[in-house]
C-alpha cells in the first residue's frame, strides 16, 4: 500500500512539475515564441500551382487565404513553426528551399539574410511596394530592403488606466514616479526592459558597453518598488483586472486590452519609440519563386493588408492601409502622424548579452525584495 | 509450450534489458548531455562553441546568481517549515480515524490531484487577486476596508507552495502514523509518562522517518517548484528554476542552464546524502 502512494504521488509530482514549463510569448514582439503548433512538414508536388507558405500559426485571416487561391488558382499550404529558431533550423535543413514565403522576425532574418537563406526580391513583379509604411524599411537586418517586405509591426508603448493612475504618463521615465508605487507590470524580455533604463538615460538598446549597462541597472533598482508584477503571458488581464495601474506590454497584449477597455491610454513613450518587426522574404532555393512574389504583392494589397493586420493585432506596415483599419482599431494598429521611427532590438556581443542577464536578475530579485 | 515456461528460459539479463537501455538512454543520457553542456562556451548569437571552459561554473559565482540559490533555499526551509506543522497533525489524526472516514478523508486529498496543478495554481490566483473571493470575504466581514494586494507577494508564494506540497507531507506521516505499535504508548503511559511525554518521546520518535521522508518529499522539489513563484509571486522571487528558464529561453545560454542545473542536482543529492547519515534511514518509506 505505502509502495503504491509513494508511486503514484511521485508521477503526480513528475506530472506538476512538467506542467510549469509551458511558458511562451507573443509572436513578433522583440525575441517572443508565438503559436502553438508543432511544425507540420510542407509536403507539396512541385509545380507552379502551389505555394509553401511557413510562419507562426495564425498569421491570416481564412477570407484572405481563400481569396488568394480564388484569384490565382495557387493552392497554399500553411506550414507553422513556433519559434525563430526552428525555423531557421528548418530552412538551413532544406538549403533555402520547401518554402516559398516564410515571416519571422526580424533578428532571425539578419541571420538568415547573413547566411544566404534568403534571395533579392523582384521589385518589379512588386506593385505595391511602395504602400509600405517607409518608418519599417531600411531597418538593421535589411538596410537596402533588397530582402524583405514587412508584415506587422510590435510597437513598445507603455498602456495605463488614467483611472488608477494619478500622474498623466507620457514617457518611460515616468514610471519611476514614487505615485507609482506597486503599481506597474512589465514584460519578461529583458532586452525591453533593460532598454527602457538605456532610454531614459539616453543610450542605446544595443550598447556594447558593458559599463553603460550596469548603469542602467542601476537605474532599474530604482523602478523595483514601483514593479507590481513581471510576467509574458496575458499581462492585459491584470491591467483590465485592476490589479495594476499601468503597463509595458507587448502589442497583441495592448490590442487586448484595448478593446476591452477604450478607456485605457496608448503611450508612445517620448524617449523614443522602440519597435520589431515581422518580415516576408523568400528563401535563397525557393520552389515556386513567382507564386511567392504574387503572393506578397497580395498581401501589399491595402484592403488586404488591412484584414491582415486588424486580424492579427500588429501595427500597420502598409501606409496606404492606415486608412482602411477599423475606427475602432486605428488608434492602437497604426503609428500616429509625427512617429519618425526609433530604435530596434538588435543582438548584441555574448558580453553585453551576459551583463543584461546580470542585470535583469537583479533588478527581478530586488523587485521582489520592495 | 506454455507461455510460463518460455519467460522462464530467458535469461535474466535479457528480462532487465527494457530497463537498463531505458535507464542509459532517458536517465543518463540526458545526464551526461547536461554535464557536458555545462563545460562548452555560448556562441556569439546562437548555439554553443566546441571550447571547454570553466566559465559557466565561475558565473555562478557572482553574487546575483549566488542569491538565487540562497533565495530558493530560504524558500523551501519556509515552505517546509509549514507543511510540517499543517502536515504532521493532519496526517497523525488521519491514521487515527475509523476505516470509513479514513477513506474518505484519503479520497478528498487525492481529488485534487485529478486537475493539472497550474490550473489549480491560477484558482489561488482567483482567489487572491485584488477584489477576488478572499478580498470579498473579508471586506464583507468587515475586516479589510479596501481590497488588500495579497496576489504578487511572497507570502502567496509560499501559500501556493505550502498547498502544492503539503498532501505528500501529510501521505508520508500517516503510512508511519499507520504502523505505529500504540501498544509502546500505552506502556509509557502506564509506566507514568503523560500524553505530551508519552508523545514525544515514544510516537514522535518512532513517525520520525515518516516525518523526515516528508521533509525530503517537500522540500527538495520546492526548490524546483519555480513556476509557482513565477504565477503567484509575480517573477519576483528569483529561484534557480527561474533562472535556469530564463537562460534557456530567452538568454539563449544553454551552457550556463547547464551548469546551474547540475550545481542545483548535486546540492539536493547532498541532502539527502545528508538526510542519510543523520536519521541512519536507508529506507525513504518506501520512496527513495
Amino acid at each position: 500500500m505505502n509502495k503504491f502512494i509513494a508511486l503514484s504521488l511521485a508521477l503526480v509530482l513528475s506530472a506538476g512539475l512538467l506542467t510549469g514549463c509551458g511558458g511562451s510569448t507573443a509572436p513578433g514582439s522583440s525575441g517572443g515564441d508565438g503559436g502553438v503548433t508543432p511544425p507540420s512538414s510542407p509536403a507539396s508536388p512541385a509545380g507552379s500551382d502551389t505555394l509553401n507558405l511557413y510562419t507562426w500559426q495564425g498569421m491570416f485571416p481564412q477570407e484572405v487565404l481563400d481569396g488568394f487561391t480564388a484569384e490565382t488558382g495557387i493552392k497554399l499550404n500553411y506550414a507553422n513553426f513556433d519559434t525563430d529558431e526552428n525555423m531557421l533550423a528548418r530552412l538551413e535543413a532544406a538549403k533555402g528551399g520547401d518554402y516559398d514565403v516564410v515571416i519571422a522576425d526580424d533578428y532571425i532574418i539578419q541571420v538568415v539574410i547573413e547566411r544566404g537563406l534568403a534571395q533579392k526580391l523582384d521589385k518589379a513583379k512588386l506593385t505595391g511596394w511602395g504602400n509600405i509604411n517607409p518608418v519599417f524599411q531600411g531597418q538593421f537586418y535589411d538596410p537596402a530592403d533588397e530582402y524583405t517586405v514587412p508584415y506587422g509591426s510590435g510597437v513598445q508603448t507603455i498602456v495605463y488606466n488614467p483611472a488608477a493612475v494619478e500622474k498623466e504618463i507620457t514617457g518611460y521615465a515616468d514610471l519611476w514616479d514614487e505615485s507609482l508605487r506597486d503599481n506597474v507590470a512589465v514584460i519578461g524580455n529583458y532586452r525591453v526592459i533593460n532598454g527602457m533604463a538605456l532610454k531614459v538615460m539616453g543610450e542605446s538598446y544595443n550598447t556594447e558597453d558593458t559599463a553603460v549597462i550596469q548603469a542602467a541597472g542601476q537605474k532599474l533598482l530604482e523602478l523595483a518598488p514601483n514593479i507590481r508584477l513581471i510576467k509574458n503571458d496575458n499581462l492585459q488581464d491584470d491591467l483590465l483586472s485592476g490589479e495594476v495601474g499601468a503597463a509595458v506590454m507587448y502589442t497583441s497584449q495592448v490590442t487586448l486590452a484595448m478593446l476591452q477597455n477604450p478607456e485605457l491610454k496608448v503611450v508612445y513613450p517620448t524617449e523614443g519609440v522602440g519597435f520589431g518587426i515581422m518580415g516576408t522574404f523568400i528563401p535563397s532555393n525557393a520552389p515556386h519563386p513567382d507564386a511567392a512574389h504574387a503572393f506578397i504583392d497580395y498581401l501589399l494589397r491595402p484592403e488586404v493588408a488591412a484584414k491582415c493586420f486588424e486580424y492579427m493585432g500588429y501595427y500597420c506596415t502598409n501606409k496606404a492601409a492606415d486608412g482602411l483599419i477599423n475606427e475602432a482599431y486605428r488608434a492602437f494598429l497604426t503609428l500616429p502622424e509625427g512617429i519618425t521611427g526609433g530604435e530596434m532590438v538588435q543582438t548584441v556581443s555574448a558580453a553585453a548579452e551576459e551583463a543584461h542577464n546580470r542585470v535583469w536578475t537583479e533588478f527581478k530579485s530586488a523587485c521582489g525584495a520592495a | 509450450m506454455n507461455p510460463k515456461k518460455r519467460t522462464r528460459d530467458l535469461p535474466a539479463w535479457l528480462m532487465s534489458a527494457p530497463l537498463y537501455l531505458f535507464t542509459l538512454l532517458f536517465v543518463l543520457g540526458p545526464l551526461v548531455y547536461m554535464v557536458v553542456l555545462s563545460f562548452l562556451q555560448r556562441a556569439e548569437v546562437w548555439g554553443v562553441t566546441g571550447q571547454l571552459t570553466l566559465q559557466n561554473y565561475r558565473n555562478i559565482l557572482t553574487p546575483v546568481y549566488l542569491r538565487t540559490f540562497g533565495e530558493s533555499f530560504r524558500l523551501a526551509l519556509t515552505s517546509t517549515g509549514l507543511i510540517v506543522l499543517i502536515g504532521y497533525p493532519f496526517g497523525y489524526f488521519m491514521a487515527r480515524l475509523r476505516g470509513r472516514w479514513k477513506r474518505r478523508v484519503m479520497l478528498a486529498l487525492m481529488i485534487p490531484f485529478w486537475t493539472s496543478s497550474l490550473i489549480r495554481l491560477y484558482g489561488w490566483i482567483v482567489v487572491l487577486r485584488s477584489g477576488g473571493t478572499l478580498d470579498k470575504l473579508l471586506m464583507a466581514l468587515g475586516l479589510a476596508q479596501k481590497p488588500l494586494r495579497l496576489l504578487y507577494t511572497y507570502p502567496a508564494v509560499v501559500v501556493g507552495m505550502v498547498y502544492a506540497l503539503v498532501p505528500f507531507m501529510i501521505l508520508a506521516v500517516y503510512s508511519s502514523v499507520e504502523k505505529l505499535d500504540w501498544s509502546l504508548v500505552e506502556a509509557a503511559r502506564d509506566l507514568g509518562a503523560s500524553a505530551p511525554q508519552a508523545f514525544f518521546t515514544v510516537t514522535l520518535k518512532l513517525t520520525l522517518p515518516g516525518l523526515l521522508s516528508g521533509v525530503i518529499l517537500t522540500f527538495i522539489p520546492s526548490m524546483g517548484l519555480f513556476f509557482i513563484a513565477d504565477i503567484l509571486g509575480g517573477n519576483k522571487v528569483v529561484l534557480v528554476g527561474s533562472l535556469i528558464q530564463d537562460q534557456l529561453t530567452q538568454a539563449r545560454n544553454w551552457p550556463f542552464a547547464a551548469a546551474l542545473s547540475v550545481v542545483l542536482m548535486v546540492l539536493t543529492s547532498l541532502m539527502i546524502w545528508f538526510y542519510r547519515r543523520v536519521t541512519h534511514v536507508k529506507d525513504l518509506e518506501g520512496i527513495l
